[in-house]
């Protein structure tokens, strides 16, 4: 199961997935961060507080967006990540190439 | 044992009528002569009425076997054997008569010998005539019986044969005694007469034939009697009377009586007969509908005899039924008795009528009752529009047109829906059986790919005398996105890699295939781990779609200096077991997997290392599925199950250490858990 919440703060985007993101419900992550994307977000954050699991197929998801973000200079970044599931970013290596922060008062500071 | 064939029983039998006809002619001829003579010729009336009742036995016995092989029991068939009968008898009756006329005053027409033969030639046709009826009424009355209707023909079959014999007790015709008996049979005879249930069943046609065909039967059955009569008028020429037996009698009148009331039956039934035969094709129609298609049929078959029944169910003046596509563009599949011009005003009649359109866009599709529409003008003065269902959602509608107002009642319109939803069950089940069909050659086609797919895989690995090895994979689906192999590069150089492929499945497998080729032709080129991992990233990074990766775990062993280089991209780290510090770590290093930077930035997160390895030493491959794999709590399997694992199992060989891994994550996941992602391992050990 997967819910995905979006706000808006001030120029920010944050974007909430709850649940579980595998395979199965990963289109659902793509077409949140997609839609955000194509109405002109600058700034997207990802509350990573409610996630408890990320498959690869998740994982593939943000990376799927890096060049793209890059050449728009939008900036992506994910905050409060459980520490099982920062360990599987951490593993792939895509800590190295997303902004991955404890919380999202750094998150925000940055 | 001997046995009889029963045809023979038949010919016997008629052939015992004649003989016993005959003879019964000569007794009364041979009396006859003795009274003409004043002879006494000492033949007492017993020996006739003897003749007479086997006579009526051999009879009924030949058309019994008769009718029994005959297996033509439609209805005016026998009706029709019944009639001809008749006909032949009067017309018998009819020529002895000319004959006689023809003769004149001439003496030959006084001559008592000739009259009694003719007599016992009108006995015989009579007794044929009455005997084959009855037996034919049989059949009609026996028409869905009950036990209780055969009970009473049983009991009147039965008085019949004790009516045979009275003419023993009293010689006396319509004394008192002989009344009494007569009107017992009658009243038996009276309460089968009620048994009319084939009148229902004839057509309208075959009724007017059977009408025909009884009217003939009750005039010839008078005719008869009116000779019979006649003949035993003149009882002085002959000497005994075979006419009057309280058998025959009986027979007669309840022929006369059955013929009589199905008559009045057939003819009161004329009128409503229409409404039988309705209600019947529709019986027939609802059970050709409940026939679930044949595979090599399909749906336009059931539509066509939907279409059909509803407009004979409703006498419809026209009809067109459409199926909507997925789409909601609607695709008129069959039209009946409609121009091709009036169907566009049609729908748009239907298009601007509000009432229509609700009951069109209304949500509750399941209980979608048929509509009946009343239209202005235009030839088609009311319509009836009715709804095909199948689970939950309107596939199409079946519109019927009639020119006449408020054209559809209740009867049609609850008749009609039925015909619908039952077709729409046909075609449902009819769609269900083609995706099963499709699923199933899906599932061969997956099997395939699941064979081709191990051959992917290694069914041996290159091994050296300073090191054991063993792998094993499985899928979570019939195919999976995991790899493994080892290739040896030099006497004394090998390479293990593991890969796993994002995501799981069908795509997986496809970027599996193309990891295994991207791979199997670098290690050609004797790159170095890291150098392998930017040129493998460069190679995937321009086939793999955009949000697939791969994650691998390269290492070079060399053999002659003991020493493992390793490059990590983006894959579960290492276990490796230390033999001297008895302990065991995950293999440490940077990386990224591949297909994730595809550009020259990736080299930058190219991290190789090295170390020197010793006897003893164990190393564990395996791609995330292991670690990932949660048991019922959603608790993860984790690195450090693993890891301790492996420190307390270290002194097993690698089969053993693999079936102990496996073991473990199978007791972990629980019973019938299944692990929801593929999972591969590689076991190395040192020697």
């Amino acid at each position: 199961m997967l819910t995905i919440d979006t706000q808006i703060e001030n120029t920010h985007h944050i974007l909430t997935p709850s649940g579980e993101i595998d395979a199965s419900n990963s289109v659902q992550l793509d077409e949140s961060i997609r839609h955000l994307s194509e109405s002109g977000a600058r700034s997207i954050l990802v509350d990573g507080t409610h996630i408890d699991y990320i498959s690869s197929a998740g994982l593939g998801v943000f990376m799927s967006y890096l060049e793209d973000f890059q050449e728009k200079g939008v900036s992506l970044k994910i905050f409060g990540l459980k520490p099982r599931v920062y360990e599987v970013f951490q593993i792939l290596g895509l800590d190295q190439l997303i902004s991955i922060f404890p919380d999202k008062e750094s998150a925000l500071a940055q | 044992m001997i046995k009889l064939p029963s045809v023979h029983i038949g010919r016997l039998s008629l052939l015992l009528s004649i003989l016993i006809w005959l003879s019964l002619l000569f007794v009364d001829l041979v009396r006859l002569f003795g009274e003409i003579n004043n002879l006494n010729s000492g033949i007492a009336p017993a020996v006739t009425w003897t003749l007479e009742i086997l006579f009526f036995l051999s009879v009924y016995s030949f058309y019994t076997r008769n009718f029994q092989q005959n297996a033509n029991n439609e209805f005016l068939n026998l009706i029709w054997r019944s009639a001809s009968t008749g006909i032949f008898a009067s017309a018998t009756f009819l020529i002895i008569q000319l004959f006689y006329l023809f003769l004149g005053d001439s003496n030959l027409a006084e001559e008592p010998f000739l009259k009694n033969f003719f007599y016992h030639v009108h006995f015989a046709l009579i007794t044929v005539f009455l005997i084959s009826t009855t037996l034919l009424w049989k059949k009609l009355i026996l028409y869905q019986k009950t036990k209780k209707v055969v009970q009473q023909w049983q009991t009147f079959e039965i008085g019949l044969l004790v009516a045979m014999f009275f003419v023993y007790f009293t010689q006396d015709t319509f004394g008192y005694s002989f009344i009494f008996a007569f009107v017992i049979l009658m009243i038996l005879g009276g309460f089968l007469s009620v048994n009319l249930k084939w009148i229902p069943y004839l057509t309208y046609k075959e009724k007017w034939k059977s009408l025909l065909f009884l009217s003939v039967i009750l005039l010839t059955s008078i005719y008869l009697f009116l000779q019979a009569n006649a003949l035993s008028g003149e009882r002085q020429i002959y000497p005994i009377n075979l006419l009057d037996n309280l058998f025959l009698i009986a027979l007669y009148v309840f022929v006369f009586i059955y013929s009589l009331f199905s008559f009045l039956v057939t003819l009161f039934n004329l009128p409503t007969s229409s409404v039988f035969e309705q209600k019947l094709t529709e019986a027939i129609n609802f059970q050709r509908l409940s026939q679930s298609i044949q595979p090599e049929e399909n749906e336009e078959n059931v539509l066509d005899i939907l279409l059909d029944s509803s407009m004979s169910a409703s006498f419809a003046d026209g009809a067109w039924l459409e199926m909507y596509q997925s789409e909601k563009n609607e695709s008129i599949t069959q039209v009946r008795w409609i121009e091709k011009e009036e169907l566009p005003e049609l729908s748009d009649t239907l298009e601007s009528s509000q009432a229509a359109q609700e009951w069109a866009s209304s949500q509750k599709a399941d209980t979608l009752e048929p509509f009946s529409l009343k239209v202005k003008k235009g030839k088609y003065q009311s319509l009836l529009l009715v709804p095909l269902v199948i689970n939950k959602s309107v596939i199409g509608r079946m519109v019927l047109c009639k020119e006449i107002k408020d054209g559809f009642n209740k009867e049609m319109i609850n008749i009609i829906s039925t015909f619908a939803r039952q077709a729409s069950i046909a075609v449902e089940n009819h769609r269900l059986l083609n995706q099963a069909i499709e699923n199933e050659r899906y599932q061969e086609e997956l099997k395939i790919a699941q064979r081709v797919q191990k051959a992917l895989l290694p069914d041996r690995l290159d091994h050296h005398s300073s090191f054991e090895i063993c792998a094993y994979s499985n899928a979570a689906d019939e195919v999976g996105g995991d790899y493994y192999d080892t290739f040896q590069q030099a006497e004394d150089r090998y390479v293990l890699i593991i890969g796993d492929v994002s995501g799981k499945g069908t795509s997986a497998a496809f970027h599996m295939a193309q990891m295994k080729g991207v791979f199997q032709s670098l290690i050609q080129l004797n790159l170095s781990p890291g150098e392998f991992m930017i040129r493998s990233n460069a190679a995937l990074s321009k086939c793999l779609e955009r949000n697939h990766f791969i994650t691998a775990s390269v290492f070079e062993i060399n053999t002659s200096q003991k020493l493992i280089r390793y490059a990590r991209a983006g894959h579960v780290p290492t276990l490796y077991f230390n033999a001297k510090s008895q302990k065991a770590t995950y293999l440490e290093s940077g990386g990224l997997g591949l297909g994730i930077l595809r550009n020259m930035q990736y080299e930058k997160h190219v991290d190789q290392k090295e170390f020197t390895y010793h006897e003893g030493d164990v190393m564990v491959l395996f791609t995330d599925g292991i670690i990932e794999a949660k048991n019922q709590k959603a608790m993860q399997f984790g690195f450090e199950r693993a890891r301790s694992l492996l420190e307390i199992n270290h002194s097993l060989t690698p089969k053993e250490i693999q079936a102990m891994l496996i073991d473990t994550l199978h007791n972990f996941v629980g019973g019938n858990g299944l692990i929801d992602d593929d999972y591969s391992m590689m076991v190395v050990k040192f020697t």
